[in-house]
């Protein structure tokens, strides 16, 4: 602790700033190491016993094998989805002149930030084989005898959750293309290469490390969306990992040995696809990728411009517009198989949402403060952490900052397996409670808040800081009158990017949920499981207008904060 | 630290560690073995019981609702499928942590199982005199609290005035992609397949799984099925779920087949660790009560009670084929059947 600061002014031992960075430290151990240290313990079947049992039933049961190699082949599948439609899309909006680009990349926002268990059932509603209203709409107009599309099964399941993460191809693609320095692409035309040529041996290479980057994020998030694997899995009969591991232990007797040696394998697969995905986007350091000032050629397609919209337009009316009309829809119909019309209006299933179903009402109550909770812890964690990293000399900051980086590989399913086995035998009485929720989120959307206030601190010189030392101003003063102030915007971005994905978090909340500590995600998953589906799209569609405020708002503050820089740049 | 400030630490966690234990003898010790010992007072100052159930939280509610506003007590619940609620139960027991009063499942074998892990308190509920010895443990740890019969629940448009009659009509070759049934995850809907396969032989079971049966993952879900016509019937659906559909006009009907219908015995319980016992055993009383009993009847169960009426327009019980399940070969061959199911559906079933 003696060098955490590496400011020129006399360090106290145990002075305020030792006392709140360890402070940190503690919680992120205690937040992040203690539940994945027992994921591990329970493997090994502690406490019971010592054994590597857990391992073999986890590796010889048909039942873990065929989820594994489903998992894998839904991972193959999103991957691939993920790039056919991400990378056209960023083409589209980054380099052409098709019309509606703002569009289109609004829309894909709206996709990313939509929960997955929503779309998945919306698309039940949609493509349900014989009752689906795009099948039905298919049938009508070609004559099919039945189907011909069918949501309940594995390409149903690598549809809904291919169209949420193509996101993340998307966004990495485009703002690669986005910084390709058109000289280059004028050079290689001066030389005689065609348009096709350019863009196949100058762009494409520039861009690979981000697309392929961006394909493994795809992967990594696809393993661990248990909605989706659940709602339509389920029905397909189709078993995936974390839908395995959620049985192992919702079934009875629960078996949490079997359920932490699974959770290992799919750790094992996050990390891989991390690492790899860590390699290939470091591969960008290499290629000549200008920064800032760097002008993109805009490249005229002329009359390929509307076949190219009418395709981009079909992607984001699938990933967007069509799952949250649908639930829209449903949530304001009296009949939701009736067709729409005013005397099928009606707003009595927000009234149940919001105010009449007693888990409904706790649900959004719980989730607000939750997700506050959580934001405000994470930010405080990450902020620390971040500082740590970039303005102290300590030992082992490095390794702090990867302790906080884990929990973005972990799947929700398997975060909640570590903190439940860790927490359930501690003498504090946290289980059962709101705490043990807000330990699993906080720990889950620490790596969103230590890399959020990361991107602020570098922007904030370090000096301002050491003047105020220097002037005399105390280390908490320092903080108080000077980086907290300029950072502001920065930790309220961090805040909410935390907020927004903990206010509708399924997978973790599932395992450690109980009577009065239900989430507004619970609400939705158990009434639909009850089958209260107009209920239950009026839930979805609240839930979405508040993740969909909350990332304005993000918008906005971030433009703000990046606008003076980059005026100045 | 000084040797006197962790005397004083090791005194204080010692007394709070006595202090602990001997309020969790003391409200066991003081717990009511049956209704006239309910002290409604203590009942009051416990001021709360958390319920975990199985049962549909529409009915759950009601019946709660004037429980609360007569005691001013308030009752939390957790609800789940019964394979989930039994799992919560064990693993908290397990982890030393239970959090549960009172415990109800659709499926008797999880009460036989947490009966068999000592994990139940003896209450000799004063409904016991009005349900049959089958019904109610003779050590009294459970009893009997709902029947839930398995029917064809059909769509009227498909089937019209000639809908299938009995089970191994679903088998049949124009069934194909017809079919729907539910378990989740936990495998809760494998009692009532395995006591039609007891019944029926296993061969029904299996040609109507060749037909390629849509699953879903409750009864409630699988009425959503029928009502759009996402298949045309639904097999072994409860008959609850099937009366309140065809009572709203959703378009659907149901059968029960003349070889006879499964029968679920849903049982409840009090738990020995509850820390309210009287506040337990004062609900338990009002959901076992003539009161409860009835609004549970309103909500299209069964009540086991003699002076409670069966649903309203329903077939009563005693007209019925009951197929009885054996639910001592279930709780002791679970594993062994959840594997089966998984053979002859595939998915998942919890094994």
């Amino acid at each position: 602790m003696g060098q955490l600061i590496a400011a020129p002014v006399r360090r106290q031992r145990f002075g305020p700033q030792n006392l709140v960075l360890g402070l940190a430290i503690l919680l992120l151990l205690f937040l992040v190491a203690y539940p994945m240290l027992w994921l591990v313990l329970g493997a090994l079947g502690v406490p019971a016993e010592l054994t590597l049992s857990n391992f073999d039933r986890a590796f010889t049961r048909t039942q873990n094998y065929t989820a594994l190699a489903n998992t894998l082949y839904l991972g193959l599948g999103t991957g691939l989805l993920s790039m056919v439609f991400g990378v056209p899309l960023a083409w589209a909006v980054a380099r052409s002149d098709m019309p509606g680009r703002q569009v289109i990349h609004l829309l894909v926002a709206l996709s990313y930030i939509t929960p997955p268990y929503l779309t998945a059932l919306a698309y039940i509603i949609l493509l349900g084989p014989d009752a689906g209203l795009i099948n039905r709409l298919l049938r009508a107009v070609f004559g099919f005898s039945s189907g011909p599309l069918n949501i309940f099964s594995m390409n149903g399941v690598i549809f809904v959750i291919g169209i949420h993460v193509f996101a993340f191809t998307y966004f990495l693609t485009h703002s690669a293309l986005k910084s390709i320095d058109k000289s280059l692409e004028e050079s290689a035309q001066v030389l005689g290469a065609k348009r096709w040529q350019t863009t196949l041996r100058i762009n494409l290479p520039l861009v690979a490390p981000a697309i392929t980057g961006g394909v493994l994020l795809s992967v990594i998030d696809s393993l661990a969306l248990f909605g989706p694997q659940a709602i339509i899995g389920m029905p397909a009969q189709i078993v995936f990992l974390p839908t395995r591991i959620y049985a192992t232990i919702s079934s009875y007797p629960p078996r949490w040995g079997e359920a932490s040696a699974l959770s290992l394998v799919l750790v094992a697969m996050t990390i891989i696809g991390l690492g790899l995905q860590r390699f290939f986007l470091e591969r960008r350091s290499y290629v000549t990728i200008g920064g800032k000032g760097v002008r993109s050629q805009t490249i005229r397609l002329g009359g390929w411009r509307w076949a190219l919209l009418a395709f981009c337009t079909l992607v984001v009316a699938m990933s967007a517009v069509a799952p949250i009309g649908v639930l829209t829809l449903t949530a304001f119909s009296k009949d939701w198989i009736a067709p729409p019309s005013l005397s099928n209006f009606t707003l009595a299933h927000f009234g149940s949402a919001l105010f009449s179903d007693q888990v409904a009402a706790r649900g959004i109550y719980n989730s607000f403060r939750l997700a506050a909770g959580a934001a405000f812890v994470a930010m405080a964690v990450g902020a620390a952490i971040a500082y740590l990293d970039l303005r102290t000399t300590l030992r082992g900051r490095v390794f702090l900052d990867y302790l906080a980086m884990l929990p973005l590989g972990l799947p929700g399913t398997v975060m909640a397996v570590g903190v439940l086995l860790a927490f359930i035998r501690l003498p504090i009485g946290i289980y059962g409670t709101i705490w043990i929720l807000l330990i699993a989120y906080s720990a889950r959307f620490i790596p969103l808040a230590t890399r959020s206030v990361s991107a602020t601190l570098r922007q904030i010189d370090a000096s301002l800081e050491e003047a105020g030392r220097i002037t005399g101003a105390s280390w908490l003063q320092s903080m108080r009158r000077i980086l907290v102030p300029m950072a502001r915007p920065g930790l309220l971005v961090a805040f909410l990017l935390v907020f927004i994905p903990a206010f509708s978090e399924l997978s973790a909340t599932i395992l450690l949920y109980t009577g009065g500590t239900e989430t507004i995600a619970i609400a939705i998953y158990r009434l639909n499981d009850l089958g209260q589906i107009e209920v239950v799209c009026a839930l979805a569609v609240f839930t979405i207008a508040v993740v969909l405020v909350l990332s304005a708002l993000v918008h906005v503050l971030s433009r703000d904060r990046t606008a003076p820089s980059e005026g100045v740049g | 630290m000084t040797i006197d400030r962790r005397r004083m630490l090791l005194a204080g966690s010692a007394a709070f560690a006595l202090t602990a234990t001997a309020g969790r003898g003391l409200a066991q010790g003081a717990a009511p073995a049956d209704p006239a010992k309910i002290d409604l007072g203590r009942a009051k100052a416990e001021g709360r019981v958390v319920l975990y159930t199985s049962l549909d939280t529409q009915i759950v509610d009601t019946i709660i609702a004037p429980f609360r506003e007569r005691y001013g007590i308030e009752v939390t619940y957790f609800r789940a499928g019964s394979s989930e609620v039994t799992g919560k139960v064990l693993a908290e027991a397990d982890a030393g942590r239970p959090q549960a009063d009172m415990v109800d499942a659709s499926d008797l074998s999880s009460l036989l199982l947490m009966k068999e892990r000592g994990m139940l308190r003896p209450f000799e509920s004063a409904a016991r005199a009005l349900l049959p010895p089958s019904q109610r443990d003779p050590d009294a740890t459970w009893i009997v609290d709902r029947l839930t019969q398995g029917v064809l629940h059909y769509n009227v448009a498909e089937f019209g005035s000639a809908p299938p009659q009995h089970w191994a009509d679903l088998g049949r070759a124009g069934m194909a992609g017809r079919v729907s049934f539910w378990s989740a995850s936990g495998g809760d809907g494998a009692p009532r397949i395995f006591t039609l396969a007891q019944h029926l032989g296993w061969d029904v079971v299996k040609s109507i799984a060749k037909t390629k049966p849509l699953r879903t993952v409750s009864p409630q879900t699988m009425a959503q099925i029928i009502e759009r016509r996402e298949r045309g019937i639904g097999l072994l659906q409860n008959d609850n779920i099937a009366w309140r559909s065809k009572l709203q006009g959703k378009g659907t009907d149901f059968v029960f087949p003349t070889e006879g219908v499964p029968s679920e015995l849903g049982a409840c319980g009090l738990l020995k660790t509850s820390t309210r016992p009287h506040a337990a055993a004062l609900f338990h009383e009002w959901w076992m009560g003539a009161e409860g009993q009835a609004l549970l009847s309103k909500g299209g169960k069964y009540s086991p009670r003699t002076d409670v009426p069966p649903p309203e327009n329903s077939v009563p019980i005693t007209k019925m084929k009951l197929l009885e399940q054996d639910y001592a070969v279930y709780k002791r061959d679970r594993a062994k059947i959840l594997d089966q199911m998984a053979d002859v559906f595939g998915g998942e079933w919890g094994n």
